[in-house]
């Protein structure tokens, strides 16, 4: 029987290379896909959270991890979509146009693919159609914009209106975060959820996707 | 009224100055954005005139005397000899930058992107891989990482140290020209020398190198402070060694004609949190910055300045006993970082 509690160990401490290889000795050992990431990785990576919160792990830690689950998700992403399996929800993600800055929203996907979420990450400096072009094609219930700089807020509203225009706003429930935002700049410019760190952006999208 | 150097002088030795002595241009962390330039002088109604982009990277213009003196200013800036993008501001040409005409080195080099983004070459070698990206609708330069496959067991901590080398003649020169340029009007004088910014994120990709080699990716070398920290160390030791030789050949150039020099401008700070804790600050940045600051008390009169962005309130004590004078917190924003605080 594979020691499964090395992936969720491997996970936490932000170690890639155990982790894919738990992952691979659990597959061979015939444990499903689902099991390893409901049982193991989202745990750890919720611990990752929890740790990150209260100032135990700070945002190197939270991407040795999230690269170290995003390891064992490479392997086990083919054999989800093989089984059909659903996600906890479909989020897009992206810098938005004019801001190329992108650590804060690869830790947000990183999290949310954590947190068994499907996460189609469009990238840095996205222009508005790409977003709407996304969620179309991938059928996305959430849509996640980030930005890290004041002069680069405004292109939320614009994708936001540029959602609205498109006929797709009402389908998503958009989460915006970065540096300068706040959470009443969010309710200003029609988000449906802010959050400060990426930890509480997991949570932020459950519940957003629990209220449909 | 206090001349303006005095004020400066007071608040930095914890004497009471008739007023707060405000920078506006003096470095790279307190300074403006040209186009900002461009409009206070029209505000203040100075002779209309291209303004000089004296830092690309972050498009910063240069405040002028007649500038400084209408805003009141009291700090004046020195600058090393080349930009964050490998160049040296010898000579200027005019540039529209995006409908504003102002004037850059003329090895200042760019291409212009389909999309309409602007790209930036090291050292204006346009046959090198582009080291800045102006998106369309952006008014500064971001790093494009140029990081080759990284092999953990080639790491060689000598990769990461190609940037510090000891100062060249010409550095020298320039740097006696500019601080003698800059006690003219009699203000205070912040110095930049470059070479003690220990792991600074926005110099790590090193944008003004051709071909950068180590750790230069931003991710990997946030995770690099966590997991490789052997690695970290060497190449802090390293820079320190150069560093304080560098301090010294510059001493022993302009003496203590300065007031402060601004050493480093690492950010330990998030909107809501620090990048580290802080006992990793002391273990890993700690020694240095105290090995800098105590060579710099012993031997000039300069004072110690250093920018953070974000909240790193818990850091304040220890910046303070490794020897800092000014801390330069811009993002008030952050948690615990209010003014009044």
């Amino acid at each position: 029987m594979p020691e499964l509690q090395k992936l969720y160990d491997a996970v936490l401490n932000g170690d890639q290379k155990t982790a894919v290889a738990a992952t691979q000795e659990a597959l061979a050992a015939g444990v499903s896909p689902m099991e390893l990431i409901t049982n193991y990785m989202v745990p750890a990576m919720d611990k990752v959270g929890s740790l990150f919160e209260c100032e135990e792990y700070f945002v190197p830690e939270l991407l040795l991890s999230a690269r170290a689950m995003k390891g064992s998700l490479e392997l086990l992403r083919p054999l989800l979509a093989a089984a059909g399996a659903e996600p906890a929800g479909r989020v897009v993600i992206g810098t938005v146009k004019g801001d190329l800055h992108d650590i804060g929203k690869n830790l947000v996907a990183s999290m949310l693919e954590g947190g068994g979420f499907e996460v189609v990450d469009l990238g840095a400096d996205v222009a508005p159609e790409k977003f709407i072009e996304a969620v179309k094609a991938r059928h996305a219930n959430i849509v996640c914009l980030s930005a890290l700089l004041t002069v680069t807020m405004p292109a939320m509203r614009t994708t936001i209106d540029a959602l609205k225009t498109a006929g797709v706003r009402g389908q998503v429930r958009i989460m915006v975060g970065g540096a300068p935002v706040t959470e009443q700049f969010a309710a200003e410019i029609g988000a449906d959820g802010y959050s400060d760190n990426a930890s509480a952006a997991v949570g932020l999208a459950r519940r957003l996707v629990r209220q449909g | 009224m206090q001349p303006s150097r005095q004020r400066l002088l007071d608040a930095l030795n914890h004497r009471q100055p008739d007023r707060v002595p405000i920078d506006f241009g003096g470095s790279a962390v307190t300074g403006v954005h040209v186009s900002c330039v461009a409009a206070l002088r029209e505000y203040y109604g100075l002779e209309q005139r291209p303004v000089k982009v004296h830092e690309p990277y972050q498009m910063l213009g240069l405040v002028e005397e007649d500038l400084r003196q209408a805003m009141g200013l009291d700090v004046t800036g020195v600058f090393p000899r080349k930009t964050m993008f490998g160049f040296a501001n010898a000579e200027w040409k005019q540039w529209n930058f995006r409908g504003l005409p102002v004037l850059v080195s003329t090895e200042f080099r760019t291409v212009e992107e389909p999309n309409g983004d602007i790209l930036i070459f090291p050292e204006g070698d346009t046959s090198a891989r582009p080291s800045g990206r102006m998106p369309l609708g952006s008014a500064f330069f971001d790093t494009i990482v140029r990081q080759e496959p990284i092999e953990e067991e080639r790491l060689d901590p000598e990769d990461n140290c190609e940037e510090f080398g000891p100062l060249t003649d010409e550095d020298l020169a320039h740097i006696r020209a500019s601080v003698e340029e800059a006690q003219k009007p009699g203000c205070g004088i912040l110095a930049t020398f470059g070479g003690t910014a220990f792991g600074d994120i926005a110099l790590v990709p090193a944008p003004f190198l051709k071909n950068p080699k180590g750790i230069r990716d931003i991710a990997e070398w946030y995770m690099s402070t966590a997991c490789r920290q052997e690695y970290v160390h060497r190449i802090f030791e390293r820079q320190c060694e150069e560093g304080l030789k560098n301090l010294a050949r510059v001493h022993a150039a302009i003496g203590d004609t300065v007031d402060a020099v601004f050493l480093c401008g690492t950010d330990f700070g998030t909107q809501t949190s620090q990048f580290c804790s802080v006992r990793t600050l002391r273990n890993l940045w700690f020694p240095y910055y105290k090995a800098v600051n105590d060579w710099v008390h012993a031997n000039t009169k300069w004072k110690c300045f250093k920018h953070s962005c974000g909240s790193v309130e818990k850091f304040l004590d220890s910046f303070i006993e490794a020897g800092f004078d000014v801390i330069n917190p811009v993002q008030c924003s952050a948690a615990g970082m209010s003014r009044r605080r």
